[in-house]
C-alpha cells in the first residue's frame, strides 16, 4: 500500500474524529442550555442526538480497523491510529455524559430548586473548552498544549467541589428536594468526569508524538485524600 | 501583413552580403594576380627551355581562396558574436518578465546594426512596459481586495472542491483562533471545528447559498453563517460567510429580560389598583371610611408606578446624555444631611439604623445636588431592602487627593461574587426573589449620574456580611473647577 493513501486515510479519519469532537462538546453544551432554560424539547434533542454520536463512533472505530488491516502501519503511525481509536471511545462516552445531563434536564424542567446554573454553566464551559483545545493539539500534535490543558481539570474540580457544597446546602434546609438535588449532583459529576476525560485524550497526545505512556490524571487519588 | 513580408526580404538581401564582398575580393585577386603569374611562368618557361611550371599558379589560387574563407570566417564571427551578445541580453530580459522582475530588466540601448534585433528589443521593452503596468494595476486590486476583506467585521472562508481551505480573513481567524498560515490547505473540518459549518459547506459547495442561525462553542459565538457555492467565478470553489451576531443577540436578550421583568413589575401594581376599584364599584363606596382607605392606597401604587415610569425616563434621558445637570460647589456633607433626613424614617420602618460620619474639614465637591442625592437614595434603598431587621447602614465620606469618596456600607446579605461584576448593569437583579419590587434600574441609574460626574462607583462585597458602595467626585480645589 502506498504512503499516500496511508496518510490520506489518517487524515480522514482525523477528521471524522474532530466532526465528531465538535457533536460531542455541542452536545454537553446544549444539555446544560436545556437545563439552563428548562426546556423539554431541547434536552429531548441532545438525549436523541446521542444515537448520531453513537453512530459516528462505531463508523470511526470501523474506519480506523480498516486502516490498520489493510495499510499495516508502523511505528508513529500505528500509535496515532491507536491514539485516534483510545480518543474515539473517550469522546463516545463524553457524549454519554450529555445525554444523561439531558436526562436530567428534562426531569428538572418542572421542578423548583434553586439550581446554581450559572457555576454549572461555567463549568461546562471549562469543560468543553478544555476538550476543544485538547482535540487542536490533538491533530496538531502539539506537546506543550497537552501538558497544559490537563492542569485546568484543578479549576473543574474547584467548581464541582462548590457547587456540590451548594446542592448538599439546599438538600440539608429542604429534605424533600434530595430526590431532585441528587439528579443534579449527577450533572455535575458528568461534568467533572467530562474534564477528566480531556485529561485522557491529553495523554493520548504525549503518547502518540513522544510514544511515552503516562498519567495526568491524580484527582481520583485526592478526592479521597491519598495523595 | 505587409511589413512582415518586407522585413523577409531584406532579410534575404543582407545575408547575401558577406558572401558578395568574398567573391568580389577572390574575383579581384583572380583578374589581377593570376595573369600576371602565369605571364611571369610562360616568360620563365621560354627563357629556361623547359615545360610550364604550374604550381605556383595553383598555390597562389589555393592562397586566394583561404585568405578569401578566412575573410568570410572573421566576418561571420564577429556578426555572430554581436548577434548572439544581443540576443542573450534579450533572452536575459525576457526571463526577467516572466519572473516578473520589472525592476531588473535591462534591454541594452546598442542593439547593433541589426534592425531585427532593434524591432525585438523594442517589442520586448514595450511588453516589459505594458506587463509592468498590468501588473501594478492586478496588484492594487488585489490589495484593495485583500484590504477590505481584511478589515471587514464578517468573516471569509473560501475552500476548494476536497474541503481544503483556500483563504480566510482577519475575522475568520479571529473567530476559529488560527492563523493564516496554520489554517491555508487545512481540511475545512480542522479550521472550522463544528459540525453544522461542515454541514452547510457539504450542502451548498454544489447548491443554492443557504443561510444558517447557530451558537457554537464554550464562547456562545451567535453566529449567522452563510453557504454560496463559486462554481460560476471560481470552479470547484465554494464560499462560507460569518456574521458575529453575538453582540445583537445578547442585546435581543436584555432586551427581552426587560420587557419580561418591567412587564412582570408593572403588573403587580396593576393588578392591585384593579381589584382596590373592583372592590370600591361592588359597594366599599358606600362605606366612606373604607373607601378612603382603600382610595389611599390606590394612591401609594400609583405613586409606584409613576416612581417606575419616572426611573426609565431618567435612564433613558441619562443614557442618550440629553440630562442637564445643574453644576454646582456643594458640601459633602450638605448632600449627606439631606439625605439621611429623607430615608431615616423609611429605614427605621423598617427596623434598620442609618448613621453617618462626615469629618468637617472636607473640600467641596462639583456636583449637581439634586443627581447626588438620588445616588444616595438609591444606594440606601438597596442597603435598606438587603439588610435584615436590626441592621446598621453607614454613610461615610473622606478626601483622597483630589477626590471626596463617599461609602454607604451595610452589614445585610451581601452580594455573590458572580454577581458583583454585572450589578451596575441595566435590569440586572442579583437575586430575584429577594430584590422584590424595583425596576433593576436603580445602580445603573447610579453608575450613569457618578459618570457624568467624572467619578467613579464601585462596590466591595462579601456575601452574609455586607457590602460596601463606594463612589468618588472631584472635588474644586482654589476655584479650580473639574
Amino acid at each position: 500500500m502506498s504512503r499516500f493513501s496511508l496518510d490520506q486515510e489518517i487524515r480522514l479519519v482525523q477528521d471524522e474524529l474532530l466532526l465528531l469532537g465538535s457533536l460531542v462538546e455541542q452536545a454537553i453544551l446544549n444539555s446544560v442550555d436545556a437545563l439552563q432554560r428548562r426546556d423539554v424539547e431541547a434536552a429531548k434533542a441532545v438525549y436523541h442526538n446521542d444515537r448520531k454520536i453513537n453512530g459516528k463512533h462505531f463508523a470511526i472505530e470501523n474506519h480506523i480497523l480498516i486502516t490498520l488491516a489493510t495499510q499495516s502501519p508502523l511505528a508513529s503511525d500505528l500509535r496515532l491510529l491507536a491514539g485516534m481509536l483510545e480518543v474515539n471511545t473517550e469522546l463516545e462516552r463524553i457524549g454519554d455524559y450529555a445525554k444523561g445531563i439531558s436526562k436530567v434536564a428534562v426531569r428538572l424542567a418542572e421542578a423548583e430548586f434553586p439550581i446554581p446554573i450559572r457555576e454549572i454553566v461555567t463549568m461546562a464551559d471549562l469543560a468543553t473548552s478544555m476538550l476543544h483545545r485538547a482535540l487542536g493539539a490533538f491533530v496538531a500534535g502539539d506537546m506543550v498544549a497537552a501538558h497544559s490543558i490537563p492542569e485546568e481539570d484543578n479549576q473543574v474540580d474547584e467548581y464541582y467541589q462548590s457547587i456540590y457544597r451548594k446542592i448538599v446546602e439546599s438538600m440539608i434546609k429542604n429534605p424533600d428536594s434530595i430526590d431532585i438535588a441528587n439528579q443534579l449532583v449527577w450533572v455535575v459529576h458528568n461534568l467533572e468526569r467530562t474534564a477528566d476525560r480531556v485529561t485522557n485524550i491529553c495523554e493520548r497526545v504525549v503518547f502518540i508524538v513522544s510514544g511515552e505512556l503516562m498519567e495526568f490524571d491524580n484527582t481520583d487519588d485526592e478526592t479521597i485524600g491519598l495523595d | 501583413m505587409p511589413e512582415r513580408t518586407r522585413m523577409k526580404s531584406r532579410f534575404h538581401l543582407r545575408i547575401l552580403w558577406p558572401f558578395m564582398l568574398i567573391f568580389i575580393f577572390s574575383l579581384a585577386a583572380f583578374v589581377l594576380l593570376v595573369p600576371f603569374v602565369q605571364n611571369a611562368l610562360f616568360a620563365e618557361a621560354e627563357i629556361r627551355g623547359t615545360q610550364v611550371n604550374y604550381m605556383p599558379l595553383f598555390a597562389l589560387v589555393f592562397l586566394i581562396l583561404a585568405v578569401g574563407l578566412l575573410i568570410g570566417l572573421l566576418i561571420n564571427i564577429h556578426y555572430t558574436n554581436r548577434h548572439l551578445n544581443v540576443l542573450e541580453d534579450l533572452t536575459n530580459a525576457a526571463k526577467e518578465l516572466g519572473e516578473g522582475h520589472f525592476q531588473e530588466i535591462r534591454i541594452p540601448d546598442d542593439l547593433g546594426q541589426q534592425l531585427e534585433m532593434q524591432e525585438l528589443g523594442e517589442a520586448l521593452r514595450k511588453t516589459a512596459d505594458q506587463t509592468e503596468e498590468q501588473f501594478n494595476a492586478l496588484r492594487k486590486e488585489q490589495a484593495m481586495l485583500s484590504a477590505v476583506l481584511d478589515h471587514m467585521t464578517d468573516g471569509v472562508l473560501i475552500a476548494d472542491d476536497d474541503g481544503r481551505v483556500q483563504m480566510l480573513n482577519n475575522a475568520a481567524e479571529k473567530l476559529f483562533r488560527i492563523e493564516n498560515e496554520q489554517a491555508l490547505g487545512r481540511s475545512v473540518v480542522e479550521v472550522m471545528r463544528h459540525y453544522s459549518l461542515v454541514e452547510l459547506w457539504e450542502k451548498t459547495k454544489n447548491g443554492d447559498p443557504e443561510t444558517v442561525t447557530m451558537e457554537m462553542g464554550s464562547a456562545h459565538k451567535y453566529l449567522q453563517v452563510v453557504g454560496i457555492s463559486l462554481e460560476k467565478d471560481l470552479p470547484g470553489r465554494s464560499m462560507l460567510l460569518f456574521q458575529d451576531l453575538t453582540q445583537t443577540h445578547q442585546l435581543e436578550i436584555v432586551r427581552r429580560d426587560f420587557i419580561s421583568n418591567i412587564s412582570h413589575e408593572l403588573r403587580t401594581p396593576m393588578a392591585g389598583l384593579k381589584a382596590i376599584s373592583e372592590t370600591l364599584l361592588d359597594g366599599a363606596l358606600d362605606d366612606p371610611p373604607a373607601a378612603r382607605k382603600f382610595v389611599v392606597r390606590m394612591d401609594s401604587e400609583v405613586d409606584n408606578l409613576s416612581q417606575m415610569v419616572n426611573e426609565l425616563l431618567e435612564l433613558s434621558r441619562i443614557e442618550a446624555g440629553r440630562s442637564n445637570f445643574e453644576f454646582q460647589r456643594s458640601e459633602p456633607c450638605r448632600l449627606m444631611d439631606k439625605v439621611i433626613e429623607r430615608m431615616t424614617l423609611q429605614a427605621e420602618r423598617v427596623g434598620v439604623s442609618l448613621t453617618q460620619e462626615c469629618p468637617p474639614y472636607l473640600p467641596k465637591v462639583f456636583a449637581d445636588p439634586g443627581r447626588i442625592s438620588q445616588v444616595f437614595v438609591n444606594l440606601i434603598h438597596n442597603a435598606i431592602k438587603f439588610t435584615p431587621n436590626g441592621g446598621h447602614i453607614h454613610l461615610s465620606a473622606w478626601q483622597d487627593g483630589d477626590k471626596v469618596i463617599f461609602k454607604v456600607s451595610d452589614d445585610g446579605v451581601g452580594i455573590p461574587k458572580k454577581d458583583i461584576g454585572r450589578i451596575f448593569e441595566r435590569f440586572y437583579k442579583a437575586d430575584r426573589a429577594r430584590a422584590g419590587g424595583g425596576t433593576g434600574l436603580g445602580l445603573s441609574i447610579c453608575k450613569h449620574i457618578v459618570d457624568a460626574h467624572n467619578g467613579q462607583i464601585w462596590v466591595e462585597s462579601e456575601e452574609n456580611a455586607g457590602s460596601n458602595f463606594y463612589f468618588s467626585l472631584p472635588s474644586v480645589l482654589d476655584g479650580y473647577y473639574i
